[in-house]
């Protein structure tokens, strides 16, 4: 008798993330998903072992966004599976592609309130683009390959599969026929281009407006071609930068709540907006009445859902960005516009000149960005820092900028640089951080030390929850709660007990010779960046504003 | 406080029968903004369809919602069909 290998569900799990091209996971591991870990060892796939299901998370989406695949993140039941919550809702929230593993408590047991067990499907359905549970071991290739399939499709998100404990040990008996794919159920009504190109003659003061989905629809080229070949001036949002060339003359930078004063102008006077793959986030429009007041709108997304959801559109272009958009690129008039907005940026540029010894956050920023090797991956947290990062550092695609947009979830920068740098380990990560932001996964450290991954971490340290601080002294009468941090750790000793190579800074003689000591560092870096808790960002468009009403500094 | 006024839309949906499919229904209808007045659902079992008759009422435009629901992986389509309320 021969003997034929049976295939385990957990075997079965690690042959299908091999078949999808998988080489990386993430994940911690516990009773409910043990048949899982132990189908592990003898598989080709490399587990990075995380110290939170959080950090796990988050090094998935890292992963995902650097290198334009999907990431993948286990997790056991119950805790395990709650903890990878937050990360999923940033996935759901910036539409990134993410495959979630979880064990559960065996078929039998489930429902009995059994130890660990909590319907991590019922809590799946808010902060998912889909879930699935697996109760018949034979549906599991089957459900492993639509989890994929669903990640990547259309609007990409992210996808949880849960798995009971006795269908990871059960034997597979009916493979799944790989050609019967999903089919694309969404039947886009096709676009009326005349319509558009109607639009677009009559423009006088068209802008671009440029958002996240240009860099999940792969369509960068598309969109540098067409603002370079109409001359379009353009806006970013946080999620769309890196989209247009950093270059363009035409380029305004980002818009919206910590937008600049041009392309916020700019916008609110333009006559057309042409949105790419964005969606009128509120912390881009301010006051939704108010935004851009005279302009038509030809909305290009992938995801009928936001047609008209905020702002309505009068073309809509439904589909895939990378072929619809080359068919607009057409002449347009419009020298008096463009050189009236070149104008506004030369009169309205950042500067850089501040007064005193102290270090000032922007600048450190702008030399990491003049000094830091091209195709360098920039991560961030949520806070001061983010937004100082979004204004002052350049980024050459969007997939060099990763950021908690939608979610503005604090402790994203740390794990998302890991994630980032295992999936490109030859280009150079910058993790940029706060004080407040980076104890949210400083357990992470640990795994930097494990797998000696060479982040280079740049901690914005102003002793304070800045931007709860700088809300509280702008709208709550300067009655600060809770942000003070002037107790943090010690964080060069925190960062060398995990081996970590770390400095601080206090001064702005040190700051090129420090920067330039970081990038030139072969290993892990972490740079603590002192500066005044009083600095605040600025413009900042109040609450319920239109977005030509920024405060400015002084 | 300015008066609301809520509209009335029934929606015929055509879902595959998966147990799970009611809730992700119910989850999307509560949290884009429409109460539910009232809901049947049934199963077909000779083609595995479940349709789903709900009518809802708003302040938002229905499309918010049928496009919401649309994108359920499972659903298979929405019509709104106030014919019958
Ligand atoms: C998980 C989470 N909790 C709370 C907040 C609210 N929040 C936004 S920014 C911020 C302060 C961040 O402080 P820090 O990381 O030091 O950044 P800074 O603003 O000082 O640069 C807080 C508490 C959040 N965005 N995410
Ligand atoms: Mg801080």
């Amino acid at each position: 008798m021969t003997e034929s290998k049976t295939l385990t569900g957990g075997a079965l799990l690690f042959e299908v993330l091999e078949e999808h091209g998988v080489k990386h996971v993430f994940g911690y591991p516990g009773g409910a998903i043990m048949p899982i870990y132990d189908a592990l060892y003898d598989s080709n796939v490399k587990h990075f072992l995380c110290r939170h299901e959080q950090g796990a998370a988050f090094s998935a989406v890292g992963y995902a966004r650097a290198a334009g695949t999907v990431g993948v993140c286990l997790a056991t039941s119950g805790p395990g599976a709650t903890n990878l919550i937050t990360g999923l809702a940033d996935a759901l929230a910036d539409s990134i592609p993410v495959v979630a593993i979880t064990g559960q408590v065996p078929t039998a047991a489930m429902g009995s309130d059994a130890f660990q067990e909590i319907d991590i499907f019922g809590l799946s359905l808010a902060c998912t683009k889909h879930s699935f549970q697996v109760t018949d071991i034979d549906d599991l290739e089957r459900v492993l390959y639509q989890a994929f399939e669903i990640a990547l499709e259309g609007r990409q998100g992210p996808v949880l599969v849960d798995i009971p404990k006795d269908i990871q040990l059960a034997e597979v008996t009916e493979r799944f026929d790989k050609l019967s794919h999903l089919q694309n159920k969404v039947q886009l009504p096709l676009a009326d281009i005349n319509q558009a190109l109607e639009l677009l003659n009559k423009a006088k003061q068209p802008i671009l407006y440029v958002g996240g989905g240009v860099g999940m629809a792969n369509a960068v080229e598309e969109v540098r071609d067409f603002a370079e070949k109409t001359g379009m001036p353009s806006v970013s949002t946080l999620k769309g930068l890196g989209s247009i060339n950093p270059d363009n003359e035409n380029y305004l930078g980002m818009l919206g709540m910590h937008g600049t004063k041009t392309a916020n102008i700019a916008v609110q006077e333009s006559d057309l907006l042409v949105v790419v793959g964005a969606r009128f986030d509120d912390r881009v429009t301010g006051k939704l009445d108010e935004f851009a007041p005279n302009a038509k709108v030809i909305h290009f997304d992938i995801d009928t859902a936001e047609i008209n959801k905020r702002r309505a559109a009068d073309v809509a272009i439904l589909g895939d960005l990378k072929a619809n958009l080359p068919s607009l690129v057409t002449d347009l008039n419009i020298a008096a516009w463009q050189q009236k907005l070149q104008q506004m940026s030369r009169d309205f540029a950042w500067r850089y000149d501040h007064p005193g010894e102290n270090i000032f956050a922007p600048a450190v920023l702008k030399t990491i960005s003049d000094l830091m090797p091209s195709n360098t991956c920039v991560t961030t947290d949520v806070g001061q820092h983010q937004m100082w990062a979004a204004q002052h550092m350049s980024f050459d695609d969007p997939s060099n900028f990763l950021t908690s947009a939608g979610m503005g979830t604090m402790g994203f920068g740390l794990p998302a640089a890991i994630g980032a740098q295992i999936s490109r380990p030859h280009d150079t990560v910058i993790a940029v951080s706060g004080d407040g932001s980076v104890m949210m996964n400083v357990q992470e450290l640990a795994t930097i030390k494990r797998y000696q991954v060479p982040v280079k971490v740049v901690l914005i340290d102003n002793a304070k929850l800045g931007m709860v601080r700088q809300w509280q002294d702008l709208f709550f009468d300067g009655r600060l709660s809770q942000t003070d941090l002037s107790d943090n750790p010690d964080f060069v000793m925190l960062a060398t007990a995990f081996d970590i190579k770390a400095r601080m800074i206090t001064k702005k003689s040190e700051v090129n010779a420090a920067v330039e000591e970081m990038l030139d560092h072969d290993g892990p870096y972490f740079l603590q960046v002192k500066i005044d808790a009083a600095e605040n960002v600025w413009p900042l468009v109040p609450p319920n504003t239109a977005n030509d009403q920024m405060m400015e500094g002084v | 406080m300015k008066p609301i006024t809520l509209n009335k839309y029934q929606l015929i949906i055509m879902a595959d029968d998966k147990q799970v499919v009611l809730e992700r229904i119910l989850q999307v209808t509560r949290y884009r903004g429409f109460l539910i007045n009232g809901i049947n659902a049934e199963v077909n079992t000779g083609n595995n369809e479940a349709t789903i008759t709900m009518s809802v009422s708003s302040e938002r435009p229905i499309t918010l919602l049928v496009d919401q629901i649309n994108k359920l992986i499972d659903i298979k389509g929405v019509k709104v069909d106030n014919s019958r309320l």
